[in-house]
């Protein structure tokens, strides 16, 4: 197995195993669609290896946006973030765990709860709020198959509404998408 | 969608579903219309409707290029047989066989990879699906080697992965939404 970093806040590199289009000499549609979404160079080769088929990045970029968006009516975003966290700790992610601790840490300014869930894992002590979500997240991520009714009490009791649970599981179910592509098409290190 | 599945998850609207039609996920979940699931659904328009449309990118692509329709029906079979969802699993049986599939094709798939009536290059891209939904964290460059081996070219790779990672979202929105109709 490769060797990963540590789980951190640091800003973590990608570095794919396939070719991109930025290198192979993209199409004008894979062009527009890699200067469309990639906001830094830094993160460029991501969105110019998913670029070979572009249809499908099209559309999965706008459903990944709208899973993390948070709505007035359900989830906030700092719920959403902190389901793709937790989704991406216990997948094993470190690059897609660093980039949204980072926007939760930004949204609650709550940098001990994340470094416990980064250093320590899903499994640490955490308030009965974030408690119930990570829960239900984890279970999510490792055996969907298992949940039942009876798993959305803890998240009621606490105070989520089901438009919210159903908000938290869509983030989490998308990063079941997003750290497979970037665990299985690239390598992930940080700059020492 | 084809003519064939809008034929078979749009029905006709009644108040409580006069603002949207069944998709895919109500179908497979087994989702009533005015259920509580039905519901909240539908005041997620969005990613109701972005969600069909990966399915629609990377199922049922205008150009499948080099990964053919019948590959990734034979992908989405397996990730359902594997996370595992049994209405998922006979939603892609029948599409898989709509697509070209044999009854052997299919069996080889619910079994991989114990049976086999596969080609060297459907396996490879069967072993590809098993990694990337049971352990993705264990992938390694010497896998995407393996499928170069086996004749799949950059595009395909991608494609394949999107569609794999596609599908264990999938499944885990249809286990999620069923929950608000179980009751606790």
């Amino acid at each position: 197995m490769a060797t990963l970093p540590r789980f951190t806040t640091r800003y973590v590199d990608w570095t794919p195993w396939v070719e991109t289009v930025d290198e192979v000499g993209p199409t004008e549609e894979q062009r527009a669609i890699v200067d469309e979404i990639a906001t830094s160079p830094r993160g460029r080769p991501y969105w110019a290896t998913l670029a070979h088929d572009a249809p499908a990045l099209r559309a999965r970029h706008k459903l990944f946006r709208q899973s993390l968006a948070g709505t007035e009516d359900g989830s906030p975003k700092a719920d959403l973030e902190l389901a793709a966290v937790a989704t991406s700790r216990v997948n094993g992610c470190v690059y897609c765990a660093s980039v949204h601790a980072r926007a939760y840490e930004g949204l609650t300014r709550n940098r001990a709860l994340m470094r416990r869930l980064l250093d320590e894992g899903v499994d640490t002590e955490l308030p009965g709020r974030e408690r119930a979500l990570v829960d239900f997240a984890a279970k999510l991520t490792r055996d969907p198959a298992a949940l039942t009714g009876a798993d959305l009490a803890p998240l009621r009791d606490a105070g989520f509404s089901d438009l919210e649970i159903l908000d938290v599981a869509h983030a989490a179910a998308m990063f079941a998408w997003a750290n497979r592509l970037l665990q299985t098409l690239g390598g992930q290190h940080i700059e020492e | 969608m084809d003519q064939t599945h809008t034929q078979t998850y749009t029905q006709t609207p009644t108040p409580e579903t006069a603002t949207r039609t069944r998709d895919v996920i109500d179908a497979v979940a087994g989702i009533a219309p005015g259920s509580a699931a039905a519901a909240l659904r539908a005041r997620r328009p969005e990613l109701t409707a972005y969600a069909q449309g990966t399915l629609e990118a990377l199922l049922e692509p205008a150009d499948p290029g080099g990964l053919s329709r019948r590959e990734r029906e034979m992908v989405a079979l397996r990730v359902a047989v594997l996370t595992p969802h049994p209405a998922l699993a006979t939603f892609y049986r029948d599409r898989l066989r709509a697509a070209g599939g044999t009854g052997d094709d299919v069996v080889a798939i619910e079994l991989f990879p114990a049976c086999s009536a596969l080609s060297p290059r459907e396996e490879a891209i069967l072993r590809h699906v098993d990694l990337l939904t049971t352990a993705p964290r264990d992938a390694e460059r010497t896998d995407i080697d393996a499928l170069r081996a086996a004749g799949l070219g950059t595009p395909e790779i991608v494609t394949l992965s999107q569609l794999i990672a596609f599908l264990s979202f999938q499944v885990r929105v249809l286990h999620a939404v069923r929950l608000f109709d179980e009751g606790a």
